[in-house]
């Protein structure tokens, strides 16, 4: 008894987040960061590591979500408390599993049929409100305040609407854009391109404070706190990238599997 | 006796209709408001909000002579059959009156002559509690802080089966059905017309190159689950590349984020190799799964790739932070890669490195356009009838608006305003 109860604390005791702990963990960080970016290289074993441990990371954490967010507080809890009306969906959503077993494999069709339609009787109403009636709105709304509107407030107006029609015309499958159509057509690809970059620039930006935030953390874990985690972990993947490209020197990459 | 008696019953009656004549100046007096006072809200109505799910109440009375910026009216709520008020608004009286409802011209009188003010029940008795019970309400009219209380009135709220003022969405939505089974009628006996699409051509070349340097085509279904369009219109496209994979003997790998799709996915490969003639090609392996997170996928997918070496490569369907991951390496890989997505945001990532990209719509009519389905042609010829609808109701409805603003014609403005409400 004695010895369990000296390993219960011990164990306890190792998971108490210690300054060793948290230099563990920036190591940790710093070398999954830096194998990731070490993809912009080339493929090598330390991207593979850090993929696999994603992936694996990643699956393992989604199980513990569906498991807890979805299956114990909307399955389980309710029949617990004899809601028995959420038999029903479980039921549907148990008959996808019988993809698995080709035999009975026809009742799936009754649980992807319930997804279809709720999707379509969901979807439908929304889109229409959404894609068409609010679309002719908000393109015209704006001229229902003329009185009060500055010439380039009119000017805006129109040529919101003018781009609109441009736009949606280019998406026109009905008629071949030839002639007067393949100008009007033109002109709506313009539109686009013209907003396809502003959201290019937009994105990037985003994606480069995401950027910053990585770089940031690098930064954090080069100091003597954390051992210079960062700095040592790029000598040994450059030292790596040297040797392996001494040694395979003249010779030809193995040839990707097939 | 009798004349005694007579005499002062008639000096009674006199007596009671000079004190009634007389007293009749001084209750009209007493009526009359003093000076500054206002006179309580006398025509309060309760009304349940129509057409909606209940919980919001209807609280009317006519506007007065008296109702001006300087005085203000509250709205009081209670629950409970004495006491318990809970203050839910506040306004100037020259403001809130039926015209102010959002609710079409053919679900609502929009008077100006009464005060109508709407009071949201589940903000101050939570959501459960607000459709069923019998709430009281009564309107203080506030001026140089004196208050005068109307009397109570009471009501309970529904949930209403119908929604009137979206009977232009439902109208809407009959003409595009009717549109749609003429369309699937026209299709199956005369076929429709759909204009070339310019990315499609380069699928036929993409799967050629693949033949020829004897390496495998991969193909994303993207990160959408089975009830989203572009992942819908992926599984018609995957149709037909299979089919032409299983033709020319090469090999197609669907690496999937969502387990749905990937089921779905594979009766399409294994229908397409069997419509090839070539069901003994077909593995259980060409449609694999992945991971269910966004960027273990991505990692995984574009490891896959850079160690494979695919020679074509399709993104179709719906793609998020992702596309510019999985599209660089392929890029960076050498092979042929043709997108499309309805994901606005990430289309310019493909733009910038794949060879052809299908914008949009562009995706939906692919795979119409491939397969020369009557049901995915009639539903191409449907959204070509909507965008015609929007295209029709935009340029007429800016010029009628235009016109109808300039010339100060509000209640015009406004049916044509109401129309096009989306609600």
């Amino acid at each position: 008894m004695d010895l369990l109860t000296h390993f219960w604390t011990w164990l306890c005791g190792f998971f108490v987040i210690t300054p060793a702990w948290m230099t563990a963990g920036a190591w940790l960080a710093a070398g999954l960061t830096i194998f990731l970016f070490s993809f912009l290289y080339k493929d090598n074993p330390f991207f593979k590591a850090a993929e696999h441990l994603y992936l694996g990371a990643g699956m393992g954490w989604l199980l513990q979500v569906s498991f807890y967010s979805v299956l114990v507080p909307k399955v389980w809890e309710p029949l617990m408390k004899h809601e028995w009306l959420v038999l029903v969906p479980s039921l549907l959503g148990l008959s996808l599993l019988t993809q698995f077993i080709p035999k009975i494999s026809w009742i799936s069709r009754y649980g992807f049929t319930f997804l279809m339609g709720y999707g379509a009787g969901l979807a439908i109403p929304v889109g229409l409100s959404t894609d068409f009636i609010s679309q002719i709105s908000g393109t015209v709304q704006p001229l229902s305040m003329m009185a009060s509107m500055t010439p380039w407030m009119i000017f805006n107006a129109f040529l919101v609407a003018f781009g609109v029609i441009c736009v949606l015309f280019y998406f026109f499958f009905s008629v071949e854009h030839k002639g007067h159509m393949q100008k009007v057509s033109n002109i709506g690809i313009y539109f686009l391109m013209i907003y396809f970059g502003a959201a290019f620039g937009n994105t990037v930006m985003a994606r480069f404070s995401l950027l910053y935030g990585r770089f940031d953390q690098l930064y954090t874990f080069s100091s003597s706190k954390y051992l210079y985690a960062t700095q040592f972990i790029v000598i040994g993947m450059v030292v790596y990238f040297a040797i392996h490209a001494f040694f395979t020197r003249g010779g030809k990459e193995p040839e990707a599997a097939r | 006796m009798i004349k005694n008696q007579f005499g002062f019953v008639l000096f009674s009656v006199l007596f009671a209709a000079i004190n009634v004549s007389a007293a009749k100046p001084s209750q009209a007096v007493k009526k009359q408001t003093p000076a500054g006072a206002i006179p309580p809200i006398e025509n309060l109505t309760f009304a349940d909000m129509p057409y909606d799910v209940g919980g919001t109440a209807l609280l009317k009375w006519d506007v007065r002579p008296t109702d001006n910026p300087d005085v203000m009216y509250q709205i009081y709520v209670s629950s409970l059959e004495t006491g318990g008020w809970i203050k839910a608004d506040e306004f100037p009286a020259d403001t809130r009156t039926g015209k102010d409802i959002e609710l079409p011209f053919w679900a609502w009188n929009a008077s100006v002559k009464e005060h109508v003010v709407k009071v949201e029940l589940p903000n101050y008795f939570g959501e459960a509690r607000t459709t069923g019970p019998v709430f009281n309400f009564k309107v203080v009219t506030i001026k140089d802080k004196k208050s005068f209380d109307s009397g109570i009135v009471s009501g309970k709220t529904a949930s209403n089966w119908f929604r009137l003022d979206r009977l232009n969405n439902l109208l809407l939505l009959v003409t595009i059905i009717t549109v749609f089974f003429w369309a699937v009628s026209h299709a199956k006996r005369k076929g429709l017309f759909i204009r070339r699409i310019a990315g499609l051509d380069a699928i036929d070349e993409a799967l050629g190159r693949a033949t020829e340097m004897g390496k495998p085509v991969y193909y994303v279904p993207g990160i959408g689950g089975m009830s989203g369009i572009s992942t819908i219109a992926s599984t018609f496209i995957l149709g037909e590349v299979s089919k032409k994979v299983a033709q020319y003997d090469t090999q197609i790998k669907v690496p999937h984020y969502d387990p749905i799709v990937m089921t779905v996915c594979k009766e399409v490969v294994k229908q397409s190799f069997l419509e090839a003639g070539r069901p003994d090609s077909y593995r259980d392996d060409i449609n694999q799964f992945i991971s269910q997170d966004q960027f273990s996928y991505a990692a995984s997918v574009d490891g896959m790739i850079s160690r494979e070496k695919p020679a074509a490569i399709f993104f179709m369907g719906y793609f998020m932070a992702e596309s510019l991951l999985l599209a660089e390496v392929g890029a960076t890989s050498g092979a042929i890669q043709i997108a499309g997505t309805d994901q606005e945001s990430q289309l310019p990532f493909f733009f910038t490195a794949c060879d052809y990209t299908l914008i949009g719509e562009e995706l939906y009519a692919a795979g119409a356009y491939l397969s020369k389905e009557p049901m995915l042609m009639s539903a191409l010829k449907v959204q070509d009838f909507g965008k015609l609808v929007v295209m029709v109701s935009v340029f007429f409805g800016i010029i009628l608006v235009a016109v109808g603003a300039r010339l100060h014609w509000d209640p015009f403005v406004q049916v044509i305003l109401n129309l096009f409400g989306a609600y």
